[in-house]
């Protein structure tokens, strides 16, 4: 099986605190983030910061899929991000498609938590992400198939880097529990070239 | 949501910024009509392009769809400008909300491809008054450090022109569209590759900027953007803000521009080509930009520029040490500042003061000293005030007379460039 190559390049933009463009495969993605920042009184909480996520495809209005997108990351950085530690202040963190080649979940999961470390905000631990295909002839693979329609399901997995636990998880299309499982076991195993690769970036661009 | 407020300007660095112009220097060591660098970039979509200039980031996506024509128009297909100015870009751009920056960006970008009828839309109609092609155009900026329009009419017009929209075919009552890879894919029709150019206005019209970064955009008093095409017609004209600007200076800027337009023109079609080539080979698209190391340039140039500002002080100092009459003594930095102008209309105002840091500087003026030294600065400081009399009253006659009454022809030649 082919490893899916991760590419980035670390501070693109000058403008936010954190950012990165973040290839997975052919799929790239955009990522800033401001933080910690002013809020809004109605969405301030007393004891921690709001954590606000922006994901913006790159043709058209976002729809409700791309909410769902949002919903997703913003969940994932709420649980990694110490927000006890800036309490009435807000954690913006905005996402721009680039190109996408059925991966944009996965990357743009990874490319927030390069944002993250790159701005160097507080996390409790790393988060990465990895996408599963499921093809129609029932076999588990890493990189997508090249048409459409040989996808029968789609696994995205999200791990945290202390523990291995579970993050979150995104599925699509019909499947086994076993084959549910399998998903995560392969992820799993592919998530540790995810950490890798964010140490080694980290490394080489201190 | 976000509810961060814009940054405000300082008072300081205003003053900074207007005292740099004084003595023709710009924060980033460009010359007045110098612009930043442009750098094209397309991804694997077709339409899809990502444009750079200086740090201002776009990136722009072409997409299509088959609509019913407007009634007014129905032989002609319909192309839409979209301009998003997302929080990724300056923490006070709000998503989803139209703010009048963004009005006012779309509406100029219109006004330059749109009304100008640089795409040709009735090769967009598939049956009249049925169905047309409505081609749309997303722009959406990533980083935002001045002059927005440009590096958006450039991602506009460099996706436009990269872009292929499927093919259809029309078998009496069905229309079939063909699948990118069942048959080939078509371009759009272009018949000219118009761009739009920004200039910031400052002091009504005494120091005009070529492609203001955002500092300069916030200090300055007004906006010239003028739209020009490769073949220097002008496809749109807007003065923004409040400047009492005469006419020669914007025809005379729109002369500037047109340059600038050909050979912005050029790098699109230029950058076209490229990624035609490498279409063939590879698909790899943005993946590119990944492994691409921007120089890191940012905390260089304004050291670099700090330490300029520095030497100049010292200069001064060095000068008033010299023996001279008191009132001399102030005067003599401005003798120094006319023989700076020289240089910069040649090239970039950079040089300039690093010419004339220590040995040469100096050197000068001992010699006018031994020779004939009081003659020489009493003389000199006159037409410098005169300068301001120009811009102020501008008209060229009466300063012309009254130069010709000093009978100084070197300073003359000073004024004309």
């Amino acid at each position: 099986m082919e490893a899916t190559k991760y590419r980035c390049n670390l501070d693109i933009l000058s403008r936010p605190d954190g950012s990165v463009l973040f290839c997975e495969g052919k799929t790239t993605v955009i990522a800033g983030l401001y933080g910690p920042v002013e809020v809004k009184i109605q969405k301030a909480h007393i004891d921690k910061a709001t954590v606000d996520c922006h994901y913006r495809p790159k043709s058209g209005l976002p729809g409700v899929e791309d909410r769902l997108y949002e919903s997703f990351i913003r969940n994932t950085c709420e649980t990694s991000l110490v927000a006890a530690l800036f309490p009435r202040s807000a954690v913006l963190i905005m996402l721009q498609e680039m190109q996408n080649d059925k991966q944009l979940i996965s990357c743009a999961v990874n490319a927030a938590c390069m944002a993250c470390l790159s701005s160097g905000i507080d996390m409790k631990f790393m988060f990465g992400a990895v996408t599963a295909f499921l093809t129609k002839d029932e076999e588990l693979v890493l990189t997508p198939p090249i048409i459409d329609k040989d996808i029968k399901a789609l696994f995205v997995i999200v791990f945290e880097s202390t523990e291995g636990r579970i993050l979150a998880c995104h599925t699509e299309g019909c499947f086994s529990k076993e084959q549910f499982n399998q998903a995560v076991s392969i992820c799993e195993a592919q998530c540790i070239n995810v950490f890798k690769f964010f140490k080694q970036t980290l490394l080489d661009n201190k | 949501m976000s509810n961060i407020r814009k940054t405000i300007v300082s008072n300081c660095e205003k003053t900074f910024l207007l005292k740099n112009l004084a003595e023709f220097n710009r924060l980033d060591g460009r010359a007045f009509d110098e612009f930043r660098k442009v750098e094209i970039e397309f991804g694997s979509d077709w339409g899809c392009c990502f444009v750079s200039l200086g740090k201002t980031k776009v990136i722009a996506q072409v997409s299509c769809e088959i609509q019913q024509p407007k009634s007014s128009r129905p032989g002609e297909g319909i192309l839409n400008l979209n301009v998003e100015l997302n929080p990724i870009a300056a923490p006070h751009f709000e998503a989803d909300r139209q703010s009048n920056e963004q009005v006012q960006l779309n509406r100029l970008l219109e006004k330059c491809l749109k009304d100008s009828k640089a795409i040709d839309l009735e090769s967009l109609c598939i049956k009249n008054n049925e169905k047309v092609w409505a081609i749309r155009v997303d722009i959406n900026v990533l980083n935002h450090e001045g002059n927005i329009l440009d590096c958006a009419s450039i991602a506009a017009l460099a996706a436009l022109a990269h872009f292929r929209r499927p093919d259809v075919t029309c078998d009496g009552e069905e229309f079939v569209i063909h699948s990118i890879k069942q048959k080939d894919p078509i371009p759009m029709v272009i018949h000219h590759y118009p761009v739009c150019i920004t200039y910031s206005v400052f002091n009504s019209g005494l120091y005009i900027l070529a492609d203001p970064t955002l500092l300069e955009e916030n200090v300055a008093d007004a906006f010239l953007s003028i739209g020009l095409n490769a073949y220097k017609e002008l496809c749109g004209l807007h003065l923004g803000g409040k400047a009492d600007l005469s006419p020669e200076i914007i025809i005379q800027t729109a002369n500037k521009a047109a340059a600038r337009a050909s050979s912005v023109v050029q790098q699109i079609k230029d950058a076209i080509e490229q990624n035609n080539e490498i279409r063939r080979e590879q698909k790899d698209g943005f993946c590119r930009l990944a492994n691409k190391r921007d120089p890191v340039e940012l905390v260089e140039e304004l050291s670099v520029y700090l330490d300029q500002w520095s030497t100049k002080k010292k200069k001064n100092k060095r000068k008033s040490k010299e023996p001279k009459d008191e009132q001399i003594e102030q005067e003599v930095k401005e003798p120094d500042i006319t023989a700076d102008i020289k240089p910069l209309v040649a090239g970039t105002a950079v040089l300039v003061p690093k010419e004339n840091d220590d040995g040469d500087a100096i050197k000068v003026w001992d010699t006018s000293e031994s020779e004939d030294d009081a003659v020489e600065f009493v003389e000199l400081p006159h037409p410098k005030v005169e300068t301001v009399d120009i811009a102020d009253t501008d008209s060229e006659e009466e300063a012309v007379i009254v130069l010709n009454a000093d009978q100084k022809t070197k300073k003359r030649k000073k004024r004309l460039t």
